[in-house]
């Protein structure tokens, strides 16, 4: 039995393959042989944005890896739309599920078998740039423009004020000693335009200057050194 | 700034401020101000928003936002309020640790009051 992944713009389910049971999933990257679906267009998972101003971020819960090939920004104006799995089937993380302002679409969300390699389900607060972060591994992140990096080097973050898995939570003071976030740096870009207009009115004043901040994006690989650390358990 | 950049700017705009360039670089003039000043007030009404929404989680656990933040830096725990919002919804459990820590570092709340949970109108018969 062959998958019948058609690379199409919608969403249909994946025929069971031999080895695993189909999942639907966005992506834009082809990792797997299980063939995932290019969304019809690469949605960037956004998580926790505040929500008064930008589109509140959906955590997608894959059952497979395209958690490393979703990108994710979190800090940035990237307001696309996400399309959210429904995140009823298996790895219901109860204590990830974030809220929608956006209708999810129905994704038709087949039962399967976990693919490998299974994404960890761990968060941490990093302070990257003066500013604090929730990361994930796997997703990418906007910052300040990191001064000396260049591209695919790969950067500990060493400022984890808290660490987060299913079952524990480890809370630093101010910093959980030891933790190191890895990350790979993808992207030395430019934000988009602000025109930064001033004007006094009656005194003949204005100027007209547009502004592109410098960032980098950074994209998450792993969350380690914090086991040591005294943990609060949890009781999920 | 030309004519066809100020009407591009100008799209949305009510009635002749987006097609006619004498009305709509008034406009923009004053749309392009707006977004210089909100830009600085856009901060604080997020801070503003995130305190709400911790005064809100903490006060479900029966500890109020002066308290809590009291309690953490007493204990020198750095996490701003953006990052505590966030965790106050998504990740209840570790919320309510960071209130327990809190809570055992300031034990400052003899009459904060617990919501009360709303009964449903529609169960009440009439």
């Amino acid at each position: 039995m062959a998958s019948s992944a058609t690379a199409t713009a919608t969403f249909t389910t994946l025929l069971l393959s031999s080895s695993f049971a189909a999942q639907c999933n966005i992506s834009n990257h082809h990792r797997q042989s299980s063939s995932l679906f290019p969304a019809p267009k690469t949605p960037p998972l956004s998580i926790f944005k505040p929500l008064s101003l930008k589109l509140t971020p959906s955590f997608l819960l894959p059952k497979t890896s395209t958690f490393s090939s979703i990108p994710k920004s979190s800090e940035s104006d990237a307001a696309v739309v996400d399309v959210e799995l429904e995140p009823g089937n298996a790895e219901p993380e109860s204590q990830f599920q974030s809220e929608l302002e956006v209708e999810p679409e129905p994704a038709q969300v087949v039962e399967a078998s976990k693919e490998e390699p299974k994404r960890e389900e761990i968060f941490a607060v990093v302070m990257i740039g003066g500013r604090q972060y929730i990361v994930f591994p796997g997703r990418y992140l906007y910052t300040q423009r990191l001064k000396g990096a260049n591209v695919d080097d790969k950067i500990v973050l060493n400022k984890v004020l808290l660490v987060g898995t299913k079952t524990t939570t480890y809370i630093g003071k101010p910093v959980v000693t030891n933790a190191a976030v890895h990350a790979v740096v993808e992207e030395q870009g430019l934000n988009p335009k602000v025109v930064v207009f001033k004007y006094k009115k009656k005194k003949n004043y204005r100027r007209n200057i547009g502004h592109r901040q410098p960032n980098t994006r950074i994209r998450i690989t792993g969350i380690t050194g914090y086991q040591d650390y005294p943990a609060v358990t949890l009781n999920s | 700034m030309n004519k066809k950049e100020i009407l591009k700017l100008a799209k949305g705009f009510r009635g002749r401020a987006k097609n006619c360039i004498r009305i709509a670089r008034e406009r923009v003039e004053k749309a392009l101000q707006y977004s210089y000043r909100d830009r600085r007030n856009k901060k604080r009404d997020m801070r503003s928003l995130w305190i709400q929404r911790i005064n809100a989680g903490t006060r479900q656990h029966g500890v109020n936002y002066g308290n809590f933040m009291h309690g953490l830096m007493k204990e020198n725990i750095q996490l701003n309020r953006k990052v505590l919002s966030e965790i106050s919804m998504h990740e209840p459990y570790s919320f309510k640790a960071l209130v327990d820590i809190s809570r055992s570092a300031f034990p400052g709340n003899k009459h904060v009051v617990l919501p009360t949970r709303k009964v449903n109108v529609s169960s009440i018969n009439v």
